[in-house]
């Protein structure tokens, strides 16, 4: 298991956000977690990186239980683990290739031209061209999600978190970002742990789908599993999935 | 009243830690001096203006305010002296400060809390790098220097306020305004001075970056982070004029024997 959650628990207050969530995945999987608006998926994705913190349980990354540890010795598994955060969360004083560049920068040892040609060819995964220079204010929101991505995906994290990568975007570059994952763990053996509200992309290129509801996992499972789930939650995703397509 | 006063102690108890959290990364981490010099570079240029003009009124405020006292005793002789001294070794840095502290105190902490809740802290923190070494470290060196840098300005514009409004208020000639200055503004009152204004801008931009790192809740919180940056400058200044005025004392007393 390259992450594994174990019994995790997360109060904000007084409610109960995670009421005990537990999973593992295996180097190079895709994984998927589905659920409805509010159950606490973002909320996952950020314990796993140590932005927020478990109240219980463990959570373990690549061999080590990283629950009780300082900010800074998270700063080496973040460099392992990259987020892609639901908003695009693009440092607003720089520009697109400079957002992209940052990580690099502070990672890697790496030539002006090595830089510039790792940026170039992240953003060409994105099908972003032409606004290197720009602002992230002075992009769409669609171009600022997928600028996001390209600079998580630049530092070549051996496992990849996605918020919602494709929400508010386009079918033609929600495809484009689907193929994407499936590529970076095709070719790098790259671990991705997707939230999604996509049940179609989910069964068309998740190993596995977990799916949430209230703070707990419902169902979890191969998408042949999923396709003959009896739970009510899953049942309403698979209509929705078949339905459109 | 005693859970406000309880809380405020905390809150100065944490942007004491904060600063301590600064300083040691100040010392154990190299961060870059062309993000340093930009900030030095963007706060000076918006400030100037603003911290010259204070300075030259703040002068010539406190010389109409000593003609009328002086001039009873028909002193006007003094007048140059006295009132260049009062600004530079108390009023100037002060209200100079509060300048300061409107424009560069509000930006930063509006600039810091919009990283904060547009999840762009979080985002730095999930490349891998520590927020305070990349944002906050460069924002507060920079801060600290062009204040200092333009608290001095200030005050040295508060002169040239104070000798003009003399001239043109109080009818006395330039020589006659400059005569006294040197006997009465001695250097350990300009040093004083200076040294106020280095602390003014550690507080200001503690306080500022501070509160603009620890925002929570939206664009609401942003505003909230802003009207308690000024608040919180505003009496930090007060209480660290307070506490330099009793340093400097002792430290004068110490070497010069007497005031
Ligand atoms: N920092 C926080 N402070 C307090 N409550 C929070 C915080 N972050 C999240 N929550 C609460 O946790 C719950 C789950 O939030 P989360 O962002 O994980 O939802 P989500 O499953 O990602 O939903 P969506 O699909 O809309 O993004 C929400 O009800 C939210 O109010
Ligand atoms: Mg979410």
């Amino acid at each position: 298991m390259i992450v594994e959650f174990k019994n995790v628990v997360k109060s904000f207050g007084d409610r109960q956000i995670l009421k005990g969530i537990s999973f593992g995945i295996q180097e190079g999987e895709i994984v998927f977690i589905l659920g409805t608006s509010g159950t606490g998926k973002s909320v996952t994705l950020k314990t796993l990186v140590g932005l927020l913190r478990a109240d219980s349980g463990e959570v373990w990354i690549d061999g080590e239980n990283v629950t009780h540890f300082k900010e800074k010795d998270y700063l080496p598994i973040r460099k392992k683990c990259g987020m892609v955060f639901q908003h695009p969360a693009l440092f607003d004083s720089l520009s697109v290739y400079e957002n992209v560049a940052f990580g690099l920068r502070k990672h890697y040892n790496l030539s002006e031209e090595e830089i510039h040609k790792r940026v170039t060819k992240c953003l060409d995964l994105v099908n972003i061209h032409n606004v290197e220079d720009k602002l992230p204010q002075e992009i769409s929101y669609g171009m600022q999600k997928r600028v996001s991505l390209a600079r998580t995906v630049a530092v070549d994290p051996k496992i990849l978190l996605f918020d919602e990568p494709t929400t508010g975007l386009d079918p033609i570059t929600t495809n484009a970002v689907n193929q994407l994952i499936l590529n970076l763990s095709h070719t790098l053996k790259t671990t991705s742990l997707v939230v999604s509200h996509d049940m179609h992309c989910a069964l068309d290129i998740a190993d596995k789908i977990i799916v949430m509801d209230q703070g707990e996992i419902v169902a979890r499972g191969t998408p042949e599993e999923m396709k003959s789930c009896e739970h009510p939650l899953v049942k309403d995703f698979l209509k929705e999935a078949l339905d459109v397509h | 009243m005693f859970t406000r006063v309880g809380q405020s102690i905390d809150e100065i108890g944490r942007i004491t830690q904060f600063m301590g959290r600064i300083l040691h990364a100040a010392m154990f981490n190299r961060c870059s001096s062309h993000v340093i010099f930009d900030q030095i570079w963007r706060v000076t240029l918006q400030s100037l203006s603003t911290t010259a003009l204070a300075g030259f009124f703040v002068g010539g405020i406190m010389t109409v305010q000593f003609t009328l006292q002086v001039k009873e005793f028909g002193a006007l002789g003094y007048l140059g002296g006295l009132s260049t001294s009062g600004t530079i070794r108390e009023i100037g840095p002060l209200l100079i400060a509060f300048m300061l502290s409107g424009k560069v105190g509000a930006f930063t902490s509006a600039e810091l809390g919009t990283m904060r809740v547009t999840e762009q802290i979080d985002a730095i923190r999930c490349l891998g790098a520590d927020p305070i070494q990349e944002i906050i470290l460069p924002r507060f060196i920079g801060i600290v220097i062009s204040s200092f840098f333009l608290l001095t300005v200030g005050l040295f514009m508060s002169i040239g306020g104070g000798l003009l409004m003399g001239i043109v208020f109080s009818n006395i000639s330039p020589e006659e305004y400059l005569r006294h200055i040197p006997s009465i503004v001695t250097f350990p009152s300009i040093l004083s001075g200076m040294f106020k204004c280095f602390v003014f801008a550690m507080v200001l931009s503690s306080i500022c970056t501070y509160k603009g790192y620890s925002t929570t809740g939206g664009a609401k919180g942003v505003g909230r982070a802003v009207v308690s940056t000024a608040v919180a400058t505003m009496v930090g200044i007060v209480i660290a004029d307070w506490l330099t005025s009793l340093i400097s004392e002792a430290i004068m007393i110490a070497f010069v024997g007497e005031l």
